[in-house]
């Protein structure tokens, strides 16, 4: 089944809060794996992978300053929007991380902050190397489950272009995932909510 | 924005337009989707034509009507059902409709015509596809309905009194489009110069709609009459507009959406600004303003309601609009900034319906210095997602205050400021509102509440130092709120400044901003959460348009003289 990519930013969305996370990490979420799956990379599955595990406590970089560590493997929703938020560090220096899981994730964040800043970002992953200037992806190969180190580099050598999606063909697994844990940010319906929840009132047939 | 044209006039403050009694008192504009819509197809030459209408006499069946433009084709797919009574609802839970619709990105083949048969129907129980740019519904009135038809079956055409009452054949409920069920994303069209502004694929569907509708009477007047039934005298039919119910999933959509729903309301003080601005007015602009006012007191006639806040609303504006007569005959509305004083005016003398009214009607001589607005009112801005962690605190806490200095120090815990609760129902996937205190729903609220989480997010930052990206890195928590606090700098009508979860708090009125952008009169509020209107009545249908037809057709000619 195809997609539209706003489908697939709504389910993200509802799907990270139903997960646990704050609404704005959830936008964030939903915004970087739609970006995932206009490049015709598997933003859904990506995602479905990282919920699945964030119940297992993933970690939040303890510092601004220096490598950026946790006291186990870094949430890359976390990782990557500090990483965004931290776009303007890049012109001085490369940033550096340590232990990310789901490090596909990092790359929308490292789009976001090249559209930001007008230049190529350069994310290297375990000595995988990935560019885009947010508009264009250099060719990856299979993204590991999990990164020892990623070093976030600002410039790169870009392609002259790179596949781009208008739908997203998710397997059915992940986007099953993605809608159970949608699931869980739906009150229950009661009698009293659907009665008064959507406005009763005058007829509505005459 | 636009060709830079003086002002001498600032726009008007955020803190007073983003009232929400403000909000819910906007009137239709020059600037209105549906107005942008009639114009540019009538100015571009557009062709309609009905390739398909295969209807039996039990009104059921489908129908295509194509809109040509200079660069592309769009087509209504329509399907007419024979729904049984009990089963009609306007409301989100209905699950069959008199008639549903596709807007389909070109010419549909049968296949395609096929294929829709098959999915349509069900609205959002089935899927459509990136050749879709909407899904909608409509119901009949039922009373109107068979008036009609059984009036031009006998060979009678009906009676104007009935049609003004009710004013619509048949009402729309959603009208789905932007990757809803399936259909094309917005990026898929929003390069396109026709489709370039807010909403105009959606217009352009109830456009067609209504010519459906007409078609449609007429062919039942006929499968019941034979060959006495005549059709519908063309002076009633552009009476006739296309109804619309619209619920509470759409009052989310202005605060899930603040730079869009910024750029409309900026648009419109940029316009109003312009206008103000103007130092002399000619006789013949004076002119065009007294027609429509005369014109629009014709049309708040034929609005009814039966809602006690809107009767309430109506009486004042009626009372509004007899000063204003009054106070217009003896104005020459020609010298020393004439549309700034009778701003000026207005706002010690009328309503908010009122002031609303004028501040809409005074653009209406401007063609040349308001339209050219109209390609700012889309969100092109993608970038304005992005934090800018680099920001010291005190500025978010700045800009914070800007927006909601106002709900700082309200007690956010008192029950009657935050009685309310937004949620999203597991049974229609549907944004609901529910009583916090009475109900199990706060545990499933959504971030529906900006000037709460600006509060709480202002507390936070109390005495922190260093910036943002630090504090957002311990407090996620308040990421939404500080990504709305930045966007503020280049969306300053970008926030309601209003208590949204309060006891108090009227979603009617965030529906009225929306609908009356669309350019919809006649809000009829069916309870304080949703709201009946009227789209295109007294519009010319395809076949009329022209440059003559396109623009004020929504003020009644009847107030002409």
């Amino acid at each position: 089944m195809s997609y539209s990519l706003n489908e697939v930013e709504a389910t993200a969305k509802r799907a990270t809060r139903g997960a646990g996370f704050a609404w704005g990490l959830a936008e964030d979420a939903a915004k970087a794996t739609r970006w995932l799956c206009a490049h015709d990379l598997d933003g859904v599955g990506q995602l479905a992978q990282l919920l699945d595990q964030a119940d297992r406590s993933l970690h939040v970089p303890a510092a601004l300053d220096g490598v950026w560590t946790g006291e186990g493997a870094l949430c890359p929703l976390h990782t990557g929007c500090l990483l965004s938020d931290s776009m303007h560090r890049l012109s001085s220096h490369p940033i550096a991380m340590e232990h990310v899981a789901t490090p596909a994730l990092l790359l929308p964040f490292a789009a976001l902050a090249a559209r930001q800043l007008k230049a190529p970002v350069t994310l290297d992953c375990d000595g995988m190397t990935v560019c885009t200037d947010g508009h264009i992806v250099s060719a990856t190969a299979d993204w590991p489950a999990m990164a020892q180190t990623v070093t976030v580099t600002l410039g790169g050598d870009l392609p002259v272009s790179s596949a781009r999606k208008t739908r997203a063909t998710p397997r059915s697994a992940d986007w099953d995932a993605l809608n159970r844990l949608a699931h869980k940010t739906y009150a229950p319906a009661t009698e009293e909510s659907r009665l008064l929840g959507a406005g009763a009132g005058l007829s509505d047939n005459d | 924005m636009e060709a830079p044209a003086q002002t001498t006039i600032p726009r008007r403050d955020p803190a007073t337009v983003m009232r929400l009694s403000r909000l819910g008192s906007l009137h239709q504009c020059r600037l209105s989707f549906m107005r942008q819509l009639t114009r540019r197809m009538a100015k571009e030459n557009w062709s309609f034509a009905r390739p398909v209408f295969r209807i039996d006499e039990n009104g059921v069946g489908c129908a295509v009507y194509s809109a040509k433009g200079p660069e592309r084709t769009y087509s209504l797919v329509a399907f007419a059902h024979d729904l049984p009574p009990e089963l009609r609802s306007d409301r989100v839970i209905a699950e069959a409709w008199d008639a549903t619709f596709a807007l389909f990105d070109g010419v549909p083949t049968e296949a395609d015509i096929e294929r829709l048969s098959q999915n349509v129907p069900l609205q959002e129980a089935g899927r459509v596809s990136e050749s879709e740019l909407s899904l909608s519904r409509a119901n009949r009135s039922v009373r109107l309905w068979a008036h009609v038809v059984d009036r031009l079956a006998a060979g009678q055409q009906p009676d104007f009194e009935q049609i003004d009452k009710v004013g619509y054949l048949m009402r729309t409920t959603a009208v789905y489009g932007s990757g809803k069920f399936g259909a094309a994303d917005r990026d898929k069209i929003a390069g396109r110069a026709e489709v370039q502004a807010p909403f105009q694929v959606e217009m352009l569907s109830v456009f067609l709609t209504r010519a459906f509708v007409r078609d449609l009477v007429e062919h039942m007047a006929h499968a019941k009459g034979g060959d006495a039934a005549v059709p519908l005298d063309p002076a009633i039919a552009r009476r006739l507009g296309i109804g619309n119910s619209t619920g509470l999933g759409m009052a989310p959509f202005i605060v899930n959406h603040p730079i869009l729903f910024n750029n409309w309301i900026m648009v419109r003080e940029e316009a109003i600004a312009r206008v103000r601005s103007v130092s002399e007015a000619t006789e013949s602009e004076a002119q065009v303003f007294r027609k429509l006012l005369r014109q629009s007191e014709v049309s708040v006639d034929r609005w009814r309601s039966e809602h006690p806040i809107q009767i309430e609303k109506l009486a004042a504006l009626k009372a509004d609009l007899s000063v204003l007569t009054a106070h217009v005959a003896a104005d020459d509305l020609i010298t020393d900034y004439p549309w700034n004083r009778l701003m000026t005016w207005a706002e010690g003398a009328l309503s908010e319906e009122g002031q609303e009214l004028v501040a809409s009607l005074i653009l209406e001589p401007y063609a040349d210095l308001v339209d050219g607005l109209t390609s700012c009112m889309a969100d092109s801005n993608g970038a304005a997602f992005a934090i800018d962690g680099a920001m010291d605190v005190t500025e978010v806490r700045n800009l914070i205050e800007e927006s909601f200095g106002w709900a700082l120090d309200l007690d956010w815990d008192a029950p009657e400021n935050c009685a309310r609760a937004w949620y999203v129902s597991e049974e229609k996937l549907e944004p609901r509102m529910g009583e916090r205190f009475d109900e199990p729903i706060a545990d499933y609220e959504q971030p529906l509440a900006p000037a709460r989480d600006a509060a709480l997010a202002y507390q936070a930052l109390n005495g922190r130092q260093g910036t943002i990206a630090g504090f957002l890195l311990e407090h996620p928590e308040h990421r939404h709120t500080v990504r709305r606090a930045q966007m503020s700098r280049v969306a300053p009508y970008g926030e309601i400044r209003d208590n949204t979860i309060s006891a108090q708090v009227l979603p009617i009125d965030m529906l009225r901003a929306k609908l009356s952008f669309f350019g919809a009169t006649h809000f009829d509020p069916r309870s304080d959460r949703w709201v009946r209107i009227c789209m295109y009545a007294g519009a010319p249908y395809p076949e009329d348009l022209t440059t003559e037809t396109a623009d004020h057709w929504v003020y009644p000619q009847e107030g002409a003289v």
